[in-house]
C-alpha cells in the first residue's frame, strides 16, 4: 500500500462534498449503467434516475472504471 | 422465442448474427429488418436463456461476451486469452443467475456486457490487492487525521482551506470509528470494495452503510463548524 498523501485528502474532501443522504450502491449503478451508456452514446437526455447513476460514478472509482470499459465496448463492438 | 442453431455453426466471432438470420428467414420476410444490436441473437434473450433447450443461446451469449471482453481488456498486457475465455464463461453463469435484474431499459447485450465487465475487473483487482491486511488499513486509518492532513502543501494558503483541513482532522479523529477510518483509507487507496468488505469481515450492504455514514458524519461535522457546501466543493478543486 502506498503512503497516504495530499492527493488522498483532496479526494476525501471531494467525496465528502458529493455525499448525499440517499445514494445508489454499486449493484444499482450497474443495473442502470447500460442505459446510461447507450443514451450518452446516442446523445439522448438523461432523467433523474440516470443522474443518480452519474452521481454514483463520481464517487466510485470501480464503477467508473467499468463504465468506461462498457462505453468502449459500445463504441468498438456495438 | 428460442433460436435453434446447429451447435457446429456457432463460431466465436461477430459473424454469428448472420447465422441467426439464416436460421430464422421468416424474420426477414415478415417484419422490417431489426436494428443491428437486436439482430445479434434472439429477439428475446431472457426468454431464450430461460428455455430448457437454451444451449444455442448460451453458446452465442458466451461468444458475444468473449468478443466484448477482448475489446474492454485490449490495452491490458496482463490478461491472457485463456483468462478472457474464463471471464466469459463466468459471466454467462452470472448473467443466467441475474436475469431477473435485467429491466429492459437497455439492449440485453449491453446489460450482459456490464455484468461481464464487472466479473473481469473484480477478479483482476482482487489479484492486485490480495496481500493487503486489515492491520495495515487500520494503521493507515489512525494516521489519516494526524499525519496526512498536516502534509498537504496547500494548507495555510487560504483561510478556508486551513479551516476546512482543521475541521476535517477533528472530524476524522472524533466522529469516526476505527473501522470507518480503515474503510475510508481502503477506498482512498483504491482497494477493491469487495476486499474492503472481506477485510472488515462484513457484507456489502453493511460496508456501504459504514462508508456512507462516515462521509455523512464528516460532512455534518464540517457543516456544524460553519463550513459551507460550496467551500467543501471548491476549496481544493483543481
Amino acid at each position: 500500500m502506498n503512503p497516504l498523501g495530499p492527493q488522498h485528502v483532496r479526494e476525501l474532501i471531494r467525496f465528502v462534498g458529493l455525499t448525499r443522504t440517499r445514494e445508489l450502491n454499486c449493484s444499482e449503478c450497474r443495473d442502470a449503467a447500460g442505459e446510461l451508456a447507450e443514451r450518452r452514446l446516442a446523445g439522448l437526455p438523461l432523467d433523474e434516475a440516470l443522474e443518480r447513476v452519474e452521481h454514483h460514478l463520481q464517487l466510485c472509482p470501480e464503477c467508473t472504471e467499468e463504465f468506461r470499459a462498457l462505453e468502449r465496448i459500445l463504441r468498438e463492438a456495438p | 422465442m428460442v433460436i435453434s442453431v446447429h451447435p457446429g455453426l456457432i463460431p466465436p466471432s461477430a459473424a454469428e448474427s448472420e447465422i441467426i438470420h439464416l436460421a430464422i428467414p421468416y424474420a426477414r420476410l415478415n417484419i422490417p429488418a431489426l436494428p443491428p444490436p437486436e439482430s445479434s441473437g434472439p429477439n428475446d434473450w431472457p426468454e431464450a436463456l430461460r428455455a430448457p433447450d437454451n444451449g444455442a443461446a448460451v453458446a452465442l451469449l458466451r461468444a458475444h461476451l468473449a468478443t466484448r471482453l477482448r475489446v474492454a481488456l485490449s490495452d491490458r498486457s496482463d490478461v491472457a486469452e485463456a483468462q478472457i475465455e474464463d471471464f466469459a464463461q463466468e459471466s454467462v453463469l452470472r448473467v443466467l443467475s441475474q436475469l431477473e435484474r435485467f429491466a429492459g431499459r437497455s439492449r440485453f447485450l449491453t446489460w450482459a456486457s456490464s455484468v461481464a465487465v464487472n466479473v473481469a475487473f473484480t477478479e483482476l483487482r482482487r489479484k492486485r490487492w490480495q496481500d493487503v491486511s486489515l492491520d495495515a488499513l487500520v494503521e493507515a486509518g489512525e494516521q489519516l487525521a494526524n499525519e496526512t492532513l498536516a502534509q498537504d502543501p496547500a494548507s495555510g494558503d487560504e483561510e478556508d482551506r486551513t479551516r476546512l483541513l482543521e475541521s476535517l482532522r477533528e472530524a476524522i479523529a472524533t466522529r469516526l470509528t476505527g473501522r470507518q477510518r480503515a474503510a475510508i483509507v481502503g477506498e482512498l487507496q483504491g482497494l477493491p470494495f469487495d476486499q474492503i468488505v472481506s477485510l472488515l469481515g462484513t457484507n456489502r450492504n453493511a460496508a456501504y452503510k459504514l462508508l456512507h455514514d462516515a462521509r455523512l458524519a464528516l460532512r455534518r461535522h464540517l457543516s456544524d463548524a460553519g463550513i459551507s457546501a460550496e467551500t467543501i466543493r471548491t476549496a481544493f478543486a483543481p
